[in-house]
């Protein structure tokens, strides 16, 4: 049984401009978006900066309206049926904001339990399951304020838990946090998995996606270009091979012309600290690094490896555009 | 029969939930939004900026009217500490979610629109009604205020109608935070149009025609009207008309606000404006 259905969802954001002739312009931020997710799936929406994850999230919340299509959860309309929703989702969007920083973890949980109707008696008891859960016990009675980005954004997960929803958003739940808490909080989120939780995850890291997501969706400019499992997703690009070239320094207009290369199918460029590191994704191989160093001429060169293409690839393929 | 037990079991449930969203949510959207006043703070904004507020109004007062009337000034202004927390506290207590982040959480959550709107002044009403006390309590150690003659029990009565007269206001103000992040611009001009329509420091009977019918449509001025009679020795017979139509304003003032509240809301889920900051 699907429990989440989406069906041609679109969503326009309407800005004006000027004092006098105000000029009203249009931003189509999703559209056209279907999917489906089971219940007690594991469900990824994959995507960069201003793709439309977040748009679709809080459509799905019941925080936006919709200017097309509809979706329903739980066989409950998100716009007609919103007050029935509620109560069986929780969510959480990602950065620090979103809590009272003045309150205490607990005073947080407290207030919270009561705006989602969470019985006195049951609340006192799952309030400090949770916080467990969390990793915050110990610390629960200290203002928010004084918590790590990590810890607010386990406490984020907390609050949504609070009234036991049967589907959770969690949005870009990792952003921003340092390397052991993105992977302590992978660890909650893959637990809530097992608790059978419906839960659709959105992220721009591939990994991340990679190791917790059963299925994912690649959206792009408002669009979903890709849908389908990690595995058959990184198929698409299993044809190909990725030469990576670190260099110095590369004009635009390099890139541009590499990019029309004949054995060239998709060209990114990534900035690692001093150095960037161009990726050449090319049915070529190892045969394509000389053909490269020449295109290269001119340039300082720093180490070249070829490797097979991993989902990043895949969603760089997707996002880039195949050339 | 057994139709109407149930109805009456899930209504008292109802009631019993909303009534616990109204006081947790007031206790805790209080201790979330304020705590920033420590009591140093606290004290500065509740007991010291109202000495220098009253002293100015009374002193400018007299040496406008030309009269030695203090009583006149302090009583008005002691009615405005009121008025400017339930204006501002109760404004800032739905604001407030803005900066915090918190409004998409609010709006996403089942709780009664209601419950959790209009508890919101509920914390506020009782702050404004200490701002009331504290600045009576200047207008005697410094002005000679004579409450002697005052019924207790009908200026209590006097304060806590006002109180909850000009929270509603602050209540109809705080729906524009769900709009717009520019509230305390609208804010600022509504508190110091009370100051100059209320009769706090202007009788209304001095004011222009035009300007009186703008003061007889806004919640406080028969509240200082009230607060005057009661405190010259009145009865509370006396106010009870006037303190009728004040408190009337008040609720006129919630349920517009509480409307507009859900007018706001739907329009933000439109606009997509909830988490704009």
């Amino acid at each position: 049984m699907d429990a989440i259905i989406v069906r041609n969802l679109r969503r326009v954001y309407k800005s004006s401009d000027g004092i006098i002739k105000r000029k009203v312009k249009e931003v189509v931020a999703v559209e056209d978006v279907s999917f489906e997710i089971h219940q007690g799936e594991l469900f990824g929406l994959l995507g960069p900066n201003g793709a439309g994850k977040t748009t679709t999230v809080k459509m799905l919340t019941t925080l936006l309206i919709p200017s097309g299509g509809s979706a329903t959860i739980l066989d409950l309309d998100v716009v007609k049926d919103a007050g029935k929703v509620r109560p069986r989702i929780g969510f959480i969007f990602g950065g620090e904001r979103g809590l009272y920083w003045r309150l205490s973890a607990l005073d947080n949980l407290r207030y919270f339990a009561s705006l989602y109707y969470v019985d006195t008696q049951v609340a006192r008891k799952r309030i400090p399951e949770l916080i467990e859960l969390v990793g915050l016990q110990g610390r629960e009675r200290e203002k928010v304020e004084g918590y790590s980005r990590g810890m607010r954004q386990r406490l984020h997960i907390a609050r949504a838990l609070l009234h036991d929803p049967q589907v959770l958003f969690l949005d870009e739940p990792t952003m921003g946090l340092d390397p052991v808490g993105a992977r302590e909080l992978r660890t909650t989120v893959k637990n809530l998995q097992s608790a059978n939780k419906t839960i659709l995850l959105t992220t721009h890291y591939m990994f991340e996606a990679d190791a917790l997501c059963q299925r994912i969706a690649v959206i792009n400019k408002g669009r979903i270009v890709a849908l389908d499992t990690p595995e058959r997703l990184k198929e698409n690009v299993q044809d190909l091979s990725v030469v990576e070239v670190e260099v110095y320094g590369m004009p635009p207009d390099q890139i541009e012309k590499i990019k029309t290369l004949e054995w060239v199918v998709e060209v990114s460029l990534e900035n690692r600290d001093q150095v960037q590191v161009l990726q050449v994704h090319t049915p070529k191989g190892a045969e394509a690094i000389p053909m490269l160093v020449e295109n290269l001429n001119g340039l300082r060169l720093g180490r070249i490896i070829t490797r097979e293409p991993t989902l990043e690839d895949a969603y760089v393929r997707l996002v880039g555009g195949a050339k | 029969m057994l139709h109407w037990i149930l109805w009456g079991t899930d209504m008292m449930e109802r009631i019993s939930r909303n009534t616990r969203i109204f006081f947790e949510g007031a206790f805790y959207s209080y201790k979330a939004l304020f705590r920033w006043l420590n009591p140093a703070t606290y004290l500065a904004s509740k007991v010291l900026a109202p000495l220098t507020i009253m002293i100015f109004f009374v002193f400018i007062g007299a040496y406008a009217s030309g009269s030695n009337n203090a009583s006149f000034y302090v009583i008005g202004n002691s009615l405005i500490f009121a008025a400017s927390s339930g204006i501002f506290g109760v404004t800032m207590s739905v604001g407030g979610e803005r900066w915090t982040g918190t409004l998409p959480y609010l709006f996403g959550c089942p709780a009664n629109r209601g419950a959790m709107f209009i508890g919101r002044a509920f914390m506020h009403i009782l702050d404004g009604m200490l701002g009331v006390f504290i600045g009576l309590g200047w207008g005697i150690l410094l002005f000679k205020l004579d409450l002697s003659q005052a019924n207790p029990l009908a200026l209590l009565l006097t304060i806590l109608v006002t109180t909850f007269s000009t929270s509603g206001l602050g209540l109809l103000m705080g729906c524009l935070s769900l709009i717009t992040r520019n509230v305390m611009l609208v804010n600022n001009t509504v508190y110091f149009a009370l100051l100059i329509f209320s009769g706090a420091n202007i009788p209304v009977e001095e004011l222009p025609a035009w300007m009186q019918v703008i003061a007889n449509g806004l919640p406080l001025t028969r509240g200082v009207a009230c607060a005057r009679t009661i405190i010259a020795g009145g009865s509370l017979t006396e106010i009870m008309p006037l303190l009728k139509e004040e408190l009337l304003i008040g609720i006129i003032l919630t349920i517009l606000g509480y409307f507009l509240f859900k007018v706001f809301e739907i329009q933000a889920k439109k606009l997509g404006t909830l988490d704009i900051f």
